[in-house]
């Protein structure tokens, strides 16, 4: 809930604001003892949101040229000007009127403020006792730029000519600029005696603004807004005649409140509901009250614009988060799905694995003991096949005897290890490599004189010779009773007794791979 | 603008409610977050475990096939006893019988610790597989007599028998008249591998 404070010549008036709607509150008389019954008012309405609007005559307006100055220069100038100009700046302002190029840029400011503020102030000091807060002191003439661009003039000069309660209302907006407003007193007329006042009063404010040089003598005519009070825009329209001065646009107060956007207002209400609604709607920068009074209605948008930061922040937290939600649902549901779809893949592995032969423990277990067996079973030997492939081949040799045999399994690391010595192969090389089995020969030349290598040697190779005639089966060391190498030492005792002594010894050994 | 302490204080509860729905949309976030975190894990996990199921159902005729092969070797494993507890008492019993009916002059054996064997990964926690290694000394009157204990010995079952080594090697002693005396020394090292599949079913 909003409230407008409007101040007139004759009383000043509270209403309420909500959604567009406007309805009268309070009304006081303008003098010390309605200073009085308002601040009886407030009393009730500590801390309410005021928007004050005043429609009162004697309201100065004087152009000023400033230079070129931004921040806390150009404050401190239009202080400085509004000092100079009136004697009490609590209620001034400076608008901007845009920018002059010449040798040296200025700026054109429009000083205005009232005649008599002495009336006005002790409403204001009511308004900060009570704690309300002043969200700005509007005047009339100040929001007419906006009641004229929502009318639909927003550039080129115009005049906005409403009837409101305090008087015939008159504003000069240049370019959506404020330039001169005045207040003219009515009583009540007749439309066409108030339409003919208009239309006199119109020419009047053109020809002092002209003589002002505010408005240029030539030119095209100056378009002239005029809202006509209910039901009078006929009479108005045979009043307001235009012409190579002045160019009459009437419009009806119904139609403009509707352009405006007030909902519902008292039966009655000039043409100043259209001001109030905008005073709240369309407040514009510029306005009277200085920052101390505003400090509590500053501090309340404050406080506003914090929490409304934080319900922002978290209504983005909450959007994320239900974004994320979504996705946990999505995710959730899709889950499911797969583990429907798992459940009916295992339901029809068990349905088919239920007619499988009665396996007496799992189908893993199943797999792994036959496979690892296996893989025993395939890198083991029995010595049996070895030793009937040597007695086979012994068969042909009458004069070999046997003294040991040594049959082992040598696993490629085994071997690995013991040829490390000879730089023959690594723990890498053998890996993967099958297992070998080894048949170690140790045995004897039986007759043959112990002095006859070459009978010896010879009889010894033909038997390893022999032992190689299956292709799986490889001689890989054979050592011979004696060294008939360059690199060794051959003896002999020929017809001795030890030549006809133990038979010399050999060694043949014998590898084949498991696979 | 600078604020009095009175209008600090009148600012300092939007600032808490502000910081209070910043904190609480923080942690509707995180929450959130963790929630969507878990469940993209389980949805992973599920569709690993539809995906291993699909993959054992196209497999179920090959698996069929093989289940068919391995029975017939399982239970063969398990009629000549290699699959369960060790026997020690029946490799007792095997060892004696065997020395007995072959005649062997001489048979002394000694079975070690049992040990478990290094098997492939991936394989199964409750299949285990053991070796219990076994020495043995014979006395032979021939060469032939160690190829009939082995025969004898794996014939027996109740493990599988993995000879790792055996050495042969001639007594010294002269025949004699009645030619009983032993002419022939072995030594084996054998592998008693026994399995045990803590699935299977009596």
């Amino acid at each position: 809930m909003k409230r407008l404070l409007y101040f007139t010549a004759d009383d000043h008036s509270v209403y309420s604001w909500s959604r567009g709607r406007l309805a009268l509150e309070a009304k006081f008389p303008g003098d010390d003892l309605g200073v009085t019954a308002f601040r009886e008012y407030l009393s009730g309405h500590r801390g309410a949101l005021f928007y004050a609007v005043a429609d009162l005559a004697g309201e100065d307006f004087h152009e000023e040229l400033i230079p070129y100055l931004r921040g806390g220069d150009r404050e401190l100038v239009v202080e400085r000007r509004l000092a100079q100009r009136y004697r009490d700046t609590r209620l001034a302002a400076a608008l901007s009127l845009g920018y002059v190029r010449g040798e040296r840029r200025n700026e054109r400011l429009l000083l205005t403020s009232f005649t008599n503020t002495q009336r006005l102030t002790p409403w204001l000091d009511a308004l900060a006792e009570s704690e309300a807060k002043l969200a700005g002191m509007f005047s009339v003439p100040l929001l007419a730029p906006v009641l004229a661009a929502r009318l639909g003039r927003r550039g080129g000069r115009c005049f906005v000519v409403t009837a409101n309660s305090a008087g015939l209302r008159q504003c000069y907006v240049d370019e959506g600029r404020l330039r001169f407003a005045r207040l003219e007193r009515t009583v009540d007329m007749a439309p066409e005696v108030l339409a003919a006042f208009v239309r006199s009063e119109t020419g009047r404010l053109a020809q002092y603004l002209s003589t002002l040089r505010v408005l240029p003598r030539e030119g095209p005519p100056i378009q002239v807004l005029v809202v006509a009070p209910p039901a009078q825009r006929a009479a108005f329209e045979r009043a307001l005649v235009s012409d190579t001065r002045l160019s009459f646009l009437t419009v009806d107060q119904s139609e403009a409140v509707r352009r405006v956007g007030v909902k519902a207002a008292p039966a009655g209400m000039g043409a100043e509901q259209l001001y109030l609604h905008l005073a709240v709607r369309r407040p514009p920068r510029e306005q009277f009250a200085r920052r101390e009074d505003r400090r509590s209605f500053v501090l309340w948008q404050l406080r506003r614009g914090v929490l409304a930061a934080g319900a922002l922040g978290f209504a983005g937290c909450a959007l994320y988060a239900g974004a994320s939600w979504l996705d946990v649902v999505g995710a959730r549901a899709e889950a499911d799905l797969v583990q429907v779809e798992t459940r009916t893949a295992q339901g029809e592995y068990q349905r088919i694995t239920s007619a499988f032969p009665v396996t007496q423990t799992t189908t893993d277990n199943l797999r792994a003991t036959v496979v690892e067996f296996t893989n025993i079973a395939r890198q083991t030997a029995p010595p049996e096949r070895a030793l009937v492939y040597l007695s086979r081949v012994l068969d042909d040799f009458p004069l070999i005897e046997i003294d040991a045999l040594q049959w082992r399994v040598e696993r490629p690391g085994e071997r690995g290890a013991r040829a490390s010595a000879a730089g023959a192969g690594s723990a890498a090389a053998d890996a993967g490599r099958a297992p070998t089995e080894i048949l170690e020969i140790s045995g004897r030349t039986g007759t043959m004189r112990r002095s006859d290598f070459r009978a010896i040697t010879a009889e010894v190779q033909r038997f390893a010779d022999a032992l190689r005639a299956d292709p799986a089966y490889q001689v890989r060391r054979t050592r011979l009773p004696f060294d008939v190498t360059s690199e060794g030492t051959l003896s002999g005792d020929i017809g001795t007794a030890m030549d006809a002594g133990e038979a010399p010894r050999f060694t043949i050994e014998l590898a084949r791979s498991i696979r | 603008m600078t604020f009095s302490a009175r209008e600090l204080r009148q600012l300092a509860l939007p600032l808490l409610a502000c910081i209070a729905l910043l904190a609480a949309g923080s942690a509707l976030i995180t929450w959130t977050e963790g929630g969507r975190a878990a469940e993209e894990r389980a949805l992973a996990a599920a569709r690993a475990e539809r995906s291993q199921a699909k993959e054992r159902l196209t497999r179920i005729a090959e698996e069929e096939r093989e289940v068919k092969e391995k029975l017939e070797i399982y239970r063969r494993l398990k009629d000549i006893g290699i699959l369960g507890e060790e026997q020690r008492l029946g490799w007792a019993d095997a060892m004696a019988r065997i020395r007995t009916e072959r005649e062997l002059p001489d048979l002394r054996y000694r079975v070690e610790r049992q040990q478990p064997l290094k098997t492939v990964p991936g394989k199964p926690a409750n299949v285990e597989f053991y070796a219990s290694t076994m020495r043995v000394t014979l006395a032979l009157l021939h060469e032939g007599d160690l190829l009939h204990f082995l025969g004898d010995l794996r014939a027996s079952g109740n493990a599988y028998y993995a000879v790792r080594s055996c050495s042969l090697a001639r007594t010294g002693q002269p025949a004699t008249l009645s030619g009983l005396s032993p002419r022939l020394r072995a030594e084996c090292e054998i592998d008693l591998i026994t399995i045990l599949d803590r699935a299977a079913k009596a």
